[in-house]
């Protein structure tokens, strides 16, 4: 028997270039999701700290530190790290705490502050999430693995470097409606395909971009929540990324629903290859038929399943270490009716997915509104 | 643990200098694995040996990429490249020099490895 878990609150600074220190940036998203869940600090009985290059900004032991910034030194608090996939891996771990009852209330926090490095030692930085003396030590950056994973579904299906387009493209237009997001700028096919290439075949505008940024949510049971309004359930081919199979496989299995019944997803567009194989993955769209998706708009915010509603990993930002809770705030804003003009209509079961790296960790978590 | 990690790391580079590809292999179920393991994947069992593979292969996927990571700054123009090593299920990656747009380098295009780089890893040449 396991605790209902609820979001009780969410905060989120804006993702993008940020002067203040990492501590500063992760503290101004705690405080956001403190105040929107309308507790106190004293409430909070455990810390979940995301965050992988926190040594880039000359801090680590990061969660202790933030707990004490929030005058609850004496509070527990742990750092976790799994790539791109730290946040949503966290929060895994958060829920189960809350879920097993050995938590009532908890903060659950990623953040991240890379763009002070510049583009040469971020990309070197990123590297390092590969398995770096078979992958990175022999020259591989990071859009330089996913444009090989892009490379190989353009030639094992039927798709063109112009369908990846459409998914920067879509998620571009919702972002656009984001304030917090970090591009905010209308594109074209046309304006993607013109875009200097990054690692060939991927361009400019198929890359998310690197982002500082923190997102944090208040993670309870049921019990303490009463006012919740929203609740928690539940390679043999390089053209798909087996840790989501088998994540999504659990948490529909533990949520008892199917892909159908999702309303809208956000998913890891870390770069535009990476939606077109998650909407396949997750099962949303058949094997190979993940671009054709995108192209004939299935995935936009009034198609078949909206996906990334936010504006995405592509245009509302990266910021590794919060990339996976920020897209639990996006659900909580969508259905407390926080999501302004990108707010998807009647969605009442959402579902979140992030991975680490080129998919060596995964998780999927699905939310019903209540 | 690391120690042994290291040391076989170190035999797959000595390995790569001769032009082969080092791979584990259960002596149990035969199953063959790129990467340092201790418990096979298949069948659970702790015994390997390591087998020297030619290292010749066949372009599954490649990239040529635009900014490099640090220390390959001063390659002009490179893939990084994803091979099967021929009669293996192993794929490796490799460095290639002097790739400067994907239509040299097609995919199915034979790759032979031809040592190993101190400073790049896995050095490649594009077959004939």
């Amino acid at each position: 028997m396991t605790n209902s878990v609820c979001v009780l609150g969410a905060g989120s600074t804006r993702y993008g270039k940020l002067n203040e220190s990492i501590i500063e940036i992760a503290l101004n998203a705690a405080k956001g999701a403190i105040d929107s869940a309308g507790i106190t600090p004293k409430e909070i009985q455990a810390g979940y700290i995301s965050n992988v290059f926190g040594v880039a900004d000359k801090q680590v032991h990061m969660a202790p530190v933030l707990m004490s910034n929030l005058g609850i030194p004496n509070v527990p608090g742990l750092t976790i790290e799994s790539a791109c996939g730290s946040g949503s891996v966290m929060f895994r771990e958060a829920y189960a705490n809350v879920a097993a009852g050995f938590y009532d209330c908890l903060l659950a926090l990623g953040v991240e502050k890379v763009t002070h490095t510049g583009t040469t030692q971020s990309t070197t930085l990123f590297s390092y999430c590969s398995d770096f003396f078979y992958e990175g030590g022999n020259g591989a950056s990071f859009p330089g693995l996913f444009a090989s994973i892009a490379r190989a579904y353009l030639t094992t299906h039927k798709a063109t470097e112009e369908d990846l387009a459409y998914v920067a493209v879509k998620n571009h237009d919702n972002g656009l409606l984001n304030p917090k997001a970090h591009i905010r700028k209308k594109i074209t096919v046309e304006d993607v395909m013109n875009s200097p290439v990054v690692a060939s075949p991927l361009k400019v505008f198929d890359c998310c971009p690197f982002s500082d940024g923190a997102s944090a949510v208040i993670l309870c049971t049921e019990e303490f929540a009463k006012r919740s309004p929203a609740a928690v359930q539940g390679r043999a081919d390089i053209t798909t990324i087996p840790s989501t199979v088998a994540a999504a496989k659990q948490a529909y299995k533990m949520a008892g629903l199917r892909p159908e019944d999702i309303d809208f997803a956000e998913v890891h567009d870390c770069f535009t290859i990476a939606e077109v194989i998650d909407v396949e993955d997750l099962g949303f769209f058949k094997k190979g038929t993940g671009a054709q998706a995108a192209r004939e708009g299935a995935t936009r915010r009034d198609g078949r399943i909206p996906i990334n509603p936010s504006g995405g990993l592509k245009s509302k930002g990266h910021p590794i270490g919060a990339t996976g809770i920020g897209q639990v705030v996006e659900v909580f804003e969508q259905f407390t009716g926080a999501a302004g003009d990108r707010t998807v209509k009647d969605a009442e079961i959402a579902l979140t997915h992030n991975f680490g790296a080129t998919g060596a960790s995964a998780a999927v978590h699905i939310f019903q509104k209540v | 643990m690391k120690d042994e990690s290291i040391q076989t790391q170190n035999k797959f580079i000595d390995a790569a200098i001769k032009g082969k590809i080092l791979v584990n292999k259960c002596r149990n179920c035969g199953q063959l694995m790129l990467e340092t393991v201790y418990y096979c994947p298949v069948c659970s069992k702790s015994d390997f040996e390591l087998v020297e593979f030619d290292g010749v292969g066949t372009v599954v996927t490649h990239t040529i990429q635009a900014v490099a990571p640090e220390g390959f700054e001063d390659l002009d123009s490179y893939a990084w490249v994803v091979f099967s090593v021929d009669n293996t299920p192993i794929r490796a990656s490799g460095f290639l020099p002097g790739i400067k747009v994907p239509a040299d380098l097609p995919i199915g295009s034979k790759v032979k490895v031809t040592g190993y780089d101190k400073k790049h890893g896995l050095s490649l040449q594009k077959l004939p």
